[in-house]
């Protein structure tokens, strides 16, 4: 029996991929979408717990996961496994490469923060020279990040500021100020600093997945099907026309392989995956960039503070808890000096306690400290934005390959000098700001998680009008070949401080329906 | 219970084969055979790893882990009604745990126990198991530095161990079902219990 061409290949079923499924599908098109992972059943795949009824008594295995600090022992196993699928790097250039394998990808466990990006990200070359300018504004997404919003159902506050463009949100209930986040939001507003509150997207059941928001519909349309467990090898190519006409893929259990057809591939596993598929297939790179401006953000500069009248638990009703959202709030003017360009995101939150090592105590005296602090204590934290950098780049590493023989990814990411200046310049400023609400500093660092711990990596693919230094025109659409997409964060040109999810999917939104359109009038 | 309730008041081997019904005779079979009904393969194991058995320490040495002892008791003593590390098998369970770990961990904790004795014997003539509070805290706190970041334990590999250590016997002790049930018995709400995530559909390797 001959088997059918599909109009849309779909590699990938997270949130970009699942927001093209749906699109595409709405618009009558047929689409087949593989994903390399098994289809969970959370209801099933999931139960409570407590620490000492697992073998390492919630500690984890040791060295089973080396790069994914977020790994425990209780969510161990939804991390892809880093013998199966490794990725090589210069041990002086660490980098965490932090992935899902699942029908719906990481878009099952994230972190819901879903914050818009502004023209001081889209349009950076001309706030501070530091990458390029992407070829649209926030004017451009902005009816996508609209309809994106209400989908995921975004509750926020709106601000009408706009480096933190306002959404179309839900109205939510943040509840009254703790004195602790009052206080601490004045002194920032008496610096010029916006305080704002986080913008999370509900979802629905509490799950705020492709696989309960995006893919249902598509399949209701009778026009996708989805296979799992199928790992794309390579994109094919059409000898005659030279456009892509399907992928040849191996079955994650037999390893049999397959090969299916259709009239336009988009690649939607995530920015590094996408990348490997396309450098191992030899595709979309006339300009040389495929691989390069990789990025996430930074992570990890925390500086703890103290609340004296709420020490020993004597803290009064509505002193404590609840989070201030700073956006980011330096270089925002052309011109601003500082030690470094771009800027970075603070979250401060009011409650928590401290560890153990910010105490030179063991034993009783320790615990003394630690039940002296806990609830007292003022945590911020921050969200960096990382330069975009020619030299941050992923290639084929063709002496090491996966469990089906799929050359892996080598890594060459590090940090440079502004990177560490942020993070010293933002360590400097929440200590100063904790300090000057009379609150005793526990402890301060101004270290930070090496790239790709913020499970927030983009680029490697960029967008651009010049296909000579971008890989794809702004409709996520290869230069190189016109039938040829890709709708994850690959696309990006700097990478902002917010969280990249609500900003991916409003791109394959967009992508999608011109690709719909293009196809419709035959352009395609 | 039910199979017994239901058995003949005479017990059947008092009674005299021919007299009773051949259909009698064989619903007894049945139930002799079937005490309860059950689905056919339903899981009949009920015990606890362990509840029945007792850790058996293998990969520290005898002096190693001596030392590890009374650093345990000295980083968690029993408090405010909790067990302490001793309590919880905290020293047999980490040398489950760090003879399971990647070498760099098990040479942090060998030579940092190795360290522990060897200072004792010197300053002290005696293993550091034998010290007192008082001697081990000379021994302990030159060794201590701040951890402003847990995600960067010290470079010092005296320093380091001891934070990991620190942090290892702690977690060890808190995550312990002995720290469990102490505290459900004080009615306090017991923390630690999460999602957990099976290994979903595992991957034929070949």
């Amino acid at each position: 029996m001959p088997k059918p061409q599909f109009d849309v290949l779909i590699i990938g079923s997270g949130h970009s991929g699942g927001m093209a499924a749906n699109i595409l599908t709405q618009k009558g098109l047929s689409c087949l979408m593989l994903d390399a992972g098994p289809e969970v059943d959370l209801a099933k795949n999931r139960v409570t717990k407590q620490p000492w009824d697992l073998p390492f008594r919630g500690m984890n295995k040791p060295g089973r996961l080396p790069h994914v600090v977020q790994a425990n022992e209780f969510n161990a196993n939804q991390w892809v496994d880093e013998k199966e699928v490794p990725y090589t790097h210069d041990p002086a250039k660490p980098y965490n490469w932090v992935r899902v394998r699942f029908l719906g990808g990481r878009s099952l466990f994230w972190g819901r923060q879903s914050f818009r990006m502004s023209d001081w990200e889209f349009k950076a070359a001309d706030i501070d020279g530091g990458g390029d300018n992407w070829p649209i504004s926030h004017a451009d997404l902005d009816p996508f990040y609209a309809r994106t919003e209400a989908i995921l159902r975004v509750s926020g506050r709106k601000e009408g500021k706009p480096h933190f463009p306002d959404g179309n949100f839900l109205d939510a209930d943040y509840g009254p100020d703790s004195t602790t986040v009052k206080k601490i939001t004045d002194i920032a507003n008496a610096r010029g600093y916006l305080v704002s509150k986080i913008r999370a997207a509900n979802g629905r059941n509490g799950l705020a997945s492709s696989t309960n928001l995006l893919l249902p519909d598509a399949v209701a349309t009778g026009k996708l099907q989805i296979v799992p467990n199928a790992i794309v090898r390579e994109i094919t190519v059409d000898k005659n026309t030279g456009r892509a006409n399907g992928a040849n893929f191996v079955d994650r259990h037999s390893r049999e392989e397959l090969h299916v057809k259709a009239k336009v591939v988009v690649l939607a596993a995530g920015s590094l995956e996408s990348t490997r598929l396309l450098l191992n297939s030899g595709l979309a790179n006339s300009s040389g960039m495929l691989g390069r401006y990789v990025m996430d953000q930074l992570y990890g500069v925390q500086v703890v503070a103290s609340v004296p009248e709420a020490r020993g638990g004597n803290a009064p009703e509505g002193m404590m808890g609840g989070t201030a959202l700073l956006p980011r709030f330096k270089n925002l003017k052309k011109g601003e000096k500082n030690s470094f360009i771009k800027g970075y995101g603070m979250l401060i939150a009011s409650g928590g306690g401290p560890t153990p090592g910010y105490f030179k105590e063991y034993g009783e005296e320790l615990q003394k400290k630690l039940d002296l602090h806990a609830g007292a204590c003022m945590t911020a934290s921050i969200y960096g934005e990382r330069v975009p950098r020619y030299e941050n780049r992923v290639t084929i590493n063709k002496a090491v390959t996966d469990a089906w023989g799929i050359p892996v990814l080598h890594v060459d990411v590090k940090d440079t000098q502004n990177e560490y200046n942020m993070a010293k310049d933002a360590a400097d400023t929440a200590e100063d700001m904790l300090k000057s609400a009379g609150w005793d500093i526990l402890s301060k660092t101004d270290k930070f998680h090496p790239p790709g711990y913020s499970i927030h990596e983009v680029g490697s693919c960029r967008m651009g009008d010049n296909p000579k230094t971008s890989v794809l025109n702004k409709w996520n659409q290869s230069h190189d070949m016109k039938n040829l997409f890709v709708v994850d964060g690959g696309c990006f040109v700097t990478c902002g401080w917010q969280n990249s999810t609500l900003t991916i999917m409003a791109l394959a939104m967009r992508a999608s329906e011109y690709l719909a359109d293009q196809m419709k009038s035959r352009a395609i | 219970m039910r199979t017994l309730a239901a058995a003949p008041a005479v017990p059947a081997a008092l009674v005299p084969t021919a007299l009773v019904p051949a259909a009698v005779i064989s619903e007894q079979a049945a139930q002799a055979q079937t005490p309860a009904a059950r689905p056919a393969g339903a899981p009949v194991a009920n015990g606890k790893r362990d509840a029945v058995g007792e850790p058996v320490a293998r990969f520290f040495t005898q002096s190693q882990l001596s030392a590890l002892r009374r650093l345990s008791d000295l980083f968690m003593p029993p408090m405010n009604g909790n067990p302490g590390a001793l309590e919880a098998h905290v020293p047999e369970f980490l040398d489950f745990y760090v003879g399971q770990s990647p070498a760099e961990h098990q040479h942090l904790y060998r030579s940092g126990l190795d360290l522990l004795n060897t200072r004792a014997t010197k300053q002290f003539g005696k293993p550091f198991a034998s010290l007192d509070a008082k001697q081990a805290d000379a021994i302990i706190k030159p060794m201590m530095e701040l951890v402003p970041w847990e995600f960067e334990l010290p470079k010092d590999p005296a320093a380091r161990f001891i934070a990991a250590a620190n942090n290892e016997i702690r977690t060890a002790t808190r995550n312990s079902q002995e720290w469990y049930a102490a505290t459900v018995a004080a009615g306090r709400r017991p923390v630690g219990a999460q999602q957990y995530f099976f290994p979903v559909d595992p991957i034929y390797k070949g």
